[in-house]
């Protein structure tokens, strides 16, 4: 079973978002890139299911030249194969777009699962997954936090988040796509040095089939939110802010 | 329900000891790595140890195992990660064996390129380290934010600029809130000195500070070192100004190992050179008896134990008074090699935490204030007065933040 | 055929999920406003449990069959993808959560539409659907626009009151037997609930609800005598639950629990939506953040840009004095 996991490069939002004099887009200039994080689980996932069924895995980076670096990195955590998918500002967050691009190299890749965060951090429109599964005429389940291989039965066993804590225990056929919320295990830790080898040991194949736009939704504005109700801040010291809590606590009746 | 964890083969032997001997072949390459081959058994290091008692296999017996092909066993333990890097065992081993930086640091770094048995905790501090330039993830962007309200002004140094002293604020000095009042302060000394400094501003990184912070992560070291140093030298300055002792032990032992000697101080030494112009500057007495815990990066191993003290004895009405165990003596504060961020690792494995300890050494003088020289001990200390009760009795202190309020350039300092 | 509103019902084990009705209460806006009919669309195993509701629909039509035991995104897709093509909707709206995001995708891949994820706020302007939704967390809103007739919506909770999704009376109920379909490649098996350990977060008044801004697990000792001085206990967002600090019981969110204490004390959280859908109905929010443009203060009541380290020390000492010193 080969496993094919989807790394989007999206705004890091440790940086301030600047909103571009267009009011559409984001300043590209002060744009720090960083891998999506439901991505990263993706992979972490992906790379237990190599360990367990020595599957193979092959890592698309979506983005522009940052996502090479993501690229290495998946590489040096254990990815053997690396594809770079070159993707502009402009085609940030379109989802129906690259699943649409994705959709030749996954079917003639043969993969047995498709694995990508559930949510990335731009998306305006639906998930990634389920509309990379209608392109695959795969099944696809999103918000799992384990997923479990019978190579045998070629079917997946997974489990899904619910409100509450519960979880949903599921099966699914294979070949599948999967949405991935969070891994068994927090992304692993690869050192610096390892990730400056693998860039530059690198041989990521960049992918042929051009950018494409397919007819889907587009941001006509970006706002920041209005603080519409906003809290009444309590000013003053640790001190200070303290004795107006406890005077809060008391008015309520809740001491 | 987890991948299978593959048994435990206790008779590994002869992969063992390949490793083992892989292992020391790559210290010896390290300048004294050989020095491993002199040790003489005889319990010193593991003696000194603040945390010895705590390991499961404290430094005497590693070498030990690693003479029995053994490396096995120390991957296997948590002791590697217990080293809080107060340098002890290396400051006092008879045969002059590198122990901090060499065996410790060779092991973790053994455990972090497999990816293997790292505290998640430390794995954070680095990965974000690496990626935003300070162990606290904030934009490398807002590094000089701080200067805004420092109440004097900061030259931000350009590329092609120059300044006689190039102050390097460090990650604590620059991001940390608990810290900001002590570097606003550093920054009204030197002006009232009248001294010609700037900073980096923006393009500051993380020091490195490999024998202590990012120990083991090589990689990530090199990557800082490489950055500071093609920023350092767009710059023309006669010497760099440290706040942390931290990159004071970077820049002069690792960074002129790696071919870029630097005239560097400490702001303690700088200002103790300046002593004379300091005392004609004080404007308030500060009655109060102080004891002065001795920095590791800046004591035991750079052996700087005079200059704070010569700075405090500048402050009217300061009393210093010691502590038992002083200078070559003093006890860690428990945040070195990584350790800040493996409190709740280490803590878990050990009895009084070290720098509950020490507060209570230090409230056993009598003193007031406990005034420190290095800004990890400012959060430190101040959460171990808390929980040791000894608030309102003793409190930290440093020793910028002293001479700020001595010399009458304290006020409108936001906290 | 009068272009519509369709809302696809989210429930379990016999009841409506709170979701439904705020998608209803979004729906009835819209359709009062472009003055179309709202149908809501339940797919279950049994109807019975939904048949009389006084949901503020137009209609309800209840589609009946076995394989919709327990949520499937394959049976539903099923079912859904000709009853939608049936009803020829100007607008679908999902819930923003496990079950629609599941559907989202392959929905508008099958039915030639297009989705907006993440919505606060869903308006009809003429021939077009304007939809305000959040990205990065909460950090921004997009206003994005979709064409009457391909339009699916995905609701964030929260977004609408529930109670704005009922009305006086029962509308007209139609239940139709969902096709057996053939052997599911998503099959669904069962539902685990999850381990509560000593305290359940859902049954005390107060929580004192830690973040990422914690920064470190020994920090809790002093949330914990914090929350011990308060009768109530200490709860934590999906990132320090992640890292092992606390147990999931103890999570609070979209995807841990829902509370509604009289008392939420957030502490070193940024507010991202998650974590708000897990908490904004508590009585009194309190929230501390350094950061003065953290998300959370917005929904909170009071808050404070002072550092939490600083401050629970202070107030448990003031509280202990407040009562007595106990």
């Amino acid at each position: 079973m080969k496993v094919a996991v989807i790394l989007r490069q999206v705004p890091d939002v440790v940086e301030e978002l600047v909103i571009a004099d267009d009011g559409r887009t984001l300043s590209e200039e002060d744009v720090m890139y960083i891998t999506n994080e439901g991505d990263e689980h993706a992979l972490e996932e992906a790379l237990l299911l190599k360990a367990r069924h020595a599957a193979p895995v092959t890592a698309f980076g979506v983005g522009g030249e940052e996502a090479k670096d993501a690229l290495a990195t998946a590489v040096a955590k254990g990815a053997d194969e690396a594809v770079f998918v070159r993707s502009t500002p402009d085609a940030r967050g379109d989802n129906a777009s690259l699943a649409a691009r994705l959709a030749g190299p996954l079917k003639t890749g043969g993969y047995g699962l498709v694995l990508t965060g559930v949510h990335a951090a731009d998306q305006l429109d639906a998930g990634l997954g389920g509309l990379l599964a209608v392109q695959l005429a795969a099944p696809y389940v999103g918000g799992l936090t384990t997923v479990h291989v019978d190579v045998a039965g070629a079917k997946a066993v997974v489990q899904k988040e619910y409100a509450g804590g519960r979880l949903g225990v599921m099966e699914v056929d294979l070949p599948a796509v999967l949405g991935v919320q969070s891994a068994e295990q927090p992304p692993r830790y690869v050192s610096v040095g390892k990730v400056t080898q693998a860039r530059r040991t690198l041989q990521a194949s960049e992918l042929s089939v051009p950018s494409m736009t397919v007819p889907g939704v587009r941001a006509r504005a970006l706002l920041r939110p209005e603080s519409g109700a906003h809290a009444k801040m309590l000013e003053g010291d640790a001190d200070h802010v303290a004795a107006e809590i406890v005077a809060l606590v008391k008015e309520r009746g809740l001491l | 329900m987890l991948a299978q964890e593959k048994p435990v083969d206790l008779d590994r032997g002869s992969e063992s000891d390949n490793a083992t001997k892989a292992f020391l072949v790559r210290l010896s390459r390290l300048p004294e790595g050989t020095k491993l081959s002199a040790c003489l058994q005889c319990g010193m290091c593991s003696g000194s140890c603040p945390l010895g008692y705590a390991m499961d296999i404290n430094p005497r017996q590693m070498i030990a195992y690693l003479r029995a092909g053994r490396i096995d066993d120390l991957y296997r333990s948590d002791s590697i990660w217990l080293c809080v890097s107060c340098f002890n065992c290396s400051f006092r081993c008879p045969s002059g064996i590198p122990i901090t930086d060499r065996l410790i640091a060779g092991l973790r770094e053994e455990l972090l390129a497999g990816g293997v048995g790292v505290p998640p905790e430390l794995q954070a501090a680095f990965e974000k380290t690496a990626r935003y330039g300070n162990p606290f993830g904030e934009s490398p962007k807002k590094r000089d934010a701080w200067t805004r309200d420092a109440g004097v002004n900061i030259r931000v140094l350009g590329p092609g600029d120059s300044a006689d002293v190039l102050w390097w604020v460090g990650c604590f000095g620059a991001y940390n809130r608990r810290n900001r009042k002590d570097t606003v302060a550093m920054a009204r000394v030197l002006t009232a000195l009248g001294v010609d400094f700037g900073i980096l501003g923006t393009d500051e990184r993380c020091s490195g500070d490999v024998r202590c912070t990012s120990q083991g992560e090589e990689g990530l070291f090199d990557a800082l070192y490489r950055h500071n140093v093609g920023q350092l030298a767009r710059r023309k300055f006669k010497e760099v100004l440290v706040g942390d002792p931290h990159a004071y032990n970077a820049f002069t032992k690792e960074y002129s190992r790696l071919g870029t000697p630097l005239r560097v101080k400490h702001y303690t030494q700088f200002l103790a050179e300046r002593a004379p112009e300091l005392r004609k500057r004080m404007k308030h007495a500060i009655p109060a008896k102080v004891t002065y815990h001795d920095a590791c990066c800046l004591g035991r191993r750079n052996g700087e134990y005079e200059a704070p003290r010569v700075v405090l004895e500048t402050i009217p009405g300061v009393k210093v008074v010691e502590m038992p165990r002083n200078r070559e003596n003093a006890l860690c504060c428990g945040g070195g090699g990584g350790a800040n961020w493996l409190d709740s690792f280490i803590w878990e494995r050990t009895r009084v935490p070290l720098p509950i300890q020490r507060v209570q050494e230090a409230a056993k003088t009598g003193a007031d204030i406990l005034a420190v020289s290095c800004p990890l001990e400012i959060p430190r200390f101040e959460d171990a007065i808390k929980t040791s009760g000894l608030e309102g009795r003793l409190r930290v202190r440093e020793i910028s933040d002293m001479l700020a309020e001595a010399m009458g350039l304290a006020e409108g300092r936001a906290a | 055929m009068n272009p519509g509103v369709v809302v696809v019902a989210e429930h379990e084990r016999g009841e409506l999920a709170d979701i439904t009705l705020e998608m209803l209460a979004c729906a009835r806006e819209v359709a009062d406003a472009a003055h179309w009919p709202l149908t809501c669309v339940i797919l279950a195993a049994h109807a019975q449990p939904f048949q009389a509701l006084p949901l503020a629909a137009d209609r309800v039509l209840v589609l009946e069959g076995p394989g919709l035991e327990g949520f499937s995104p394959d049976a539903y897709l099923r079912v859904l993808v000709p009853a939608l093509k049936g009803l020829g909707p100007g607008l679908v709206l999902l819930g923003n959560t496990g079950v629609g995001m599941d559907l989202a995708g392959p929905l508008c891949a099958l039915l030639g539409a297009t989705a907006v994820a993440g919505c606060t706020r869903v308006q009809v302007q003429g021939s077009t659907v304007v939809c305000t939704s959040r990205l990065y967390g909460g950090k921004l809103l997009a206003q994005s626009e979709l064409p009457v007739g391909s339009a699916v919506a995905l609701l964030l909770p929260g977004s609408y009151p529930r109670k704005r999704g009922m009305q006086n009376g029962v509308p007209k109920v139609e239940v139709h037997a969902a096709a057996a379909s053939g052997p599911l490649r998503v099959r669904f098996r069962e539902l685990i609930e999850p381990k509560l350990d000593d305290v359940d977060v859902r049954k005390v008044p107060v929580l004192v609800a830690a973040g990422r801004g914690l920064q470190s697990k020994e920090n809790l000792g002093i949330l914990d005598d914090l929350a011990r001085t308060l009768g109530g206990a200490v709860c934590a967002t999906r990132p320090v639950v992640d890292q092992g600090w606390l147990p999931r019981s103890r999570q609070v969110g979209r995807s841990g629990m829902t509370v509604k204490p009289r008392l939420y004390l957030a502490l070193g959280i940024s507010g991202a939506p998650e974590h708000i859908e897990g908490m904004k109905e508590s009585d009194l929010i309190v929230a501390v953040n350094t950061d003065p443009d953290a998300p959370i203060f917005d929904v909170a009541h009071y808050g404070a840009t002072v550092d939490l380290l600083d401050l629970v020390p202070a107030l448990t000492d003031r509280l202990r004095a407040a009562k007595g010193g106990t």
